[in-house]
């Protein structure tokens, strides 16, 4: 769905920017707000787990403080959409829940008719795009230093460069809209007069996205009597819905939370301004009545503008603050959050807890399901599948054949296919407790372990990854080779391991087969060391690759030894018939040893 | 008839220890002759391939198997030797 809608939005931006510089300029400044935004997130992660966290605990911990913090920040900031877009990637990093969020925007709401009395007041505007240079300047220097909190600063500033920036851009593009609304020409009287200001106030806001630029010239106007002081009110309103723009516009490039944020900030500013509208002429009074309280001139419209602008908000926060968890309901049932698909147990039933012997049959089938999960993962992070295995001797040129970049996602696949089940194997085994005998818990505690190196595989599996994708495009061949070598080894391994279950099914040996396995590790091992140490002599990779190829080595064998351990207790579960004289010649590490030696000197 | 098949039953019982070892032996001898079998696959699989990975593994397997045989003649061995006695 994804894609198809890219191939109708590229080649429709294409043809605007072919028809238009302005709206090149305007596609540009979403663009880099967006890149700002997700700049600003990954400063704000630099610090999660310190100093901001405990920060913004304290400080919006309950609803009221959150609410606190947002008028002070928008009242410094002097940008409620600013507000919203930080509080986005505030929530998007994890840093706020949404109850705390939804109280910085009831704040940022209030916090940003300050702008509107400073206007009014003093004629003043701060223009926040002029701060975007040395934001920048000064946030790439800090991005480039080693330390990971300097790091997060400097992304935090690049992002808040990139936001004004963005909204320069936008502000720019716009310049030729701006000239042609003029709202003196369009005065309107009545109902009709309401609803279309609100629009044009709406409009005006999104096309110069800042509420502020709506305000400046509303007040204006409105001061020099080129609109009616009700077309003015109406502006006012639409400029207090279009601000929310900003935080739409945001949420695209943030999480569920933060789309429920910009939902909620729409919500609010949306049902503000329709009951004002139905109010009007009660607001409108009350306007006068706190006007005169306050000493402003009746005919100081002005004024009494930014007084509106800050009881219309007021009256918001009064209607809808208390209801913030309704709120949230809601928000959570309109923005439902996809999950991906995870892989379930199959195996864990709690009827099988009543036998000990079932328990103990059921975690080792569940184990066995993840193991198989984590071959896929292995298998895939090599660019092969698991029917690949059977193609015995094919194995290698596969994976020499494979020599695009593979882009496997082991994080996502982890979460889908492993944790799911690891944690209900667990938790069952947990709950299956060891209150019975000592041979049902000693299994289970086998199992556990097993289910712990089936991960470690994994996660060995992701280090080697890394390296196996930055290296395999690599131009020196020497290094390639090396690197599919480990994945070939790898695989081989895997292979291996199916047919010593094979050969469990068929009764030929298995736990004589364990041995050569072991011996297998060991020898690659020493073989792969070797092959690196005479490639650094020869000069035919340089040390630092082969430094990073020894690392990877490492990882390579705690795989092969992971799998192999997961493998003998998931299944070497039922005796075979000969298993006691089995035992008595499989070999012990000193023997192996020998074994790999003899065959080095071989 | 009744003291007949109790002292069957008492000869089995006295006999056990014997039988195990019997029973021991014979499965020494089953795996012995599985190894033994198993090494003349691979002997014979060596000769035919040309990838040196899987040549090094069988060549692996192969001592594996020579040494667990050695082991398994020399358990055989003691086994018998402890029959004797």
């Amino acid at each position: 769905m994804h894609k198809v809608l890219l191939l109708i939005v590229v080649p429709l931006l294409s043809y605007g920017f072919w028809l238009s510089d302005a709206f090149k300029g305007i596609a540009a400044g979403v663009s880099i707000f967006l890149f700002g935004m997700l700049s600003l997130e990954q400063g704000f992660k630099a610090f999660t787990g310190g100093v901001l966290e405990r920060i913004l605990q304290k400080t919006t911990d309950t609803a009221w403080k959150s609410f606190g913090f947002g008028f002070l920040s928008a009242a410094l900031m002097q940008s409620s959409g600013l507000v919203s877009v930080i509080t986005i990637s505030f929530l998007s990093a994890g840093l706020l829940d949404l109850v705390a969020g939804i109280g910085i925007i009831f704040g940022s709401n209030l916090g940003t008719t300050t702008g509107a009395w400073l206007i009014a007041g003093l004629g003043l505007k701060v223009n926040i795009s002029t701060y975007a240079m040395p934001l920048l300047v000064f946030g790439v220097l800090c991005v480039f230093q080693s330390g990971k909190q300097l790091k997060g600063i400097g992304y935090i500033l690049t992002g808040l460069g990139f936001l004004l920036l963005g909204i320069h851009y936008m502000k720019e593009s716009f310049e030729a809209f701006e000239n042609t609304i003029n709202l003196a020409e369009y005065a309107m009287p009545g109902v009709k007069g309401l609803l279309v200001y609100t629009a044009v106030g709406i409009i005006a806001t999104i096309i110069m996205q800042s509420s502020h630029a709506t305000m400046l010239l509303t007040i204006t106007a409105v001061s020099v009597h080129q609109i009616t002081y009700d077309n003015a009110l109406a502006l006012v309103i639409g400029a207090n819905i279009g601000t929310t723009v900003t935080a739409i516009i945001a949420s695209f490039g943030a999480n569920i939370q933060g789309k429920r944020l910009a939902g909620s900030h729409l919500f609010i500013n949306l049902l503000t301004g329709i009951f004002v509208l139905f109010f009007i002429k009660q607001f409108g009074i009350a306007v006068d009545i706190i006007s005169a309280n306050l000493g402003i001139a009746v005919s100081d419209n002005a004024m009494k503008l930014a007084t509106f602008h800050s009881l219309f908000n007021l009256a918001g926060i009064v209607l809808f603050f208390p209801f913030i968890n309704q709120q949230i309901l809601l928000l959570e049932r309109i923005f439902i959050e996809k999950r991906p698909a995870i892989f379930k147990p199959k195996y864990l039933d709690s009827s099988a807890m009543d036998f000990p012997e079932t328990v103990v049959e059921s975690v080792r089938l569940e184990s066995i399901h993840l193991y198989e999960n984590a071959i896929h993962i292995i298998l895939r992070t090599f660019g092969l599948r698991k029917s690949d295995l059977q193609k015995n001797d094919s194995l290698k040129q596969l994976i020499e054949r494979n020599n695009h970049p593979i882009e496997y996602d082991i994080d996502a696949s982890y979460e889908k296919r492993i944790k799911g089940i690891y944690s209900a194997i667990i938790a069952f085994i947990s709950r299956a407790g060891f209150t019975w005998e000592m041979a049902q818990s000693s299994k289970l505690s086998w199992l556990r372990e097993a289910n712990k190196h089936i991960v470690e595989a994994i996660k060995d599996t992701k280090h080697l990854q890394k390296n196996w994708t930055r290296f395999r495009t690599s131009n020196n061949q020497a290094t390639i080779n090396e690197y599919n070598k480990i994945a070939y080894q790898i695989v081989f391994h895997i292979q291996q391991i199916d047919n010593f279950r094979h050969e469990i099914e068929s009764n030929e040996l298995p736990l004589l087969s364990l041995d050569t396995l072991k011996a297998t590790i060991k020898n690659d091992d020493m073989q792969m060391n070797r092959a690196i140490e005479t490639l650094i002599r020869e000069q035919k990779i340089t040390p630092e690759t082969g430094s990073s190829l020894i690392n990877d080595a490492a990882y390579m064998r705690n795989i092969k030894k992971n799998l192999l351990k997961a493998a003998e207790t998931l299944f070497l579960h039922s005796n075979t018939g000969n298993a006691r004289a089995e035992q008595q010649l499989t070999l012990n590490e000193t023997e192996i040893n020998d074994v790999v030696q003899t065959v080095d000197n071989q | 008839m009744k003291i007949e098949k109790l002292l069957q039953k008492l000869q089995a019982f006295f006999n056990t220890d014997k039988h195990k070892k019997r029973q021991h032996i014979e499965e020494l001898r089953k795996i012995l002759l599985k190894l033994k079998k198993k090494e003349r696959k691979i002997t014979r699989a060596l000769q035919q391939i040309d990838n040196d990975n899987l040549s090094k593994h069988y060549q692996t397997e192969l001592e594996i198997i020579r040494v667990q045989r050695k082991k398994g003649i020399e358990v055989l061995q003691q086994l018998k030797e402890r029959k004797k006695i």
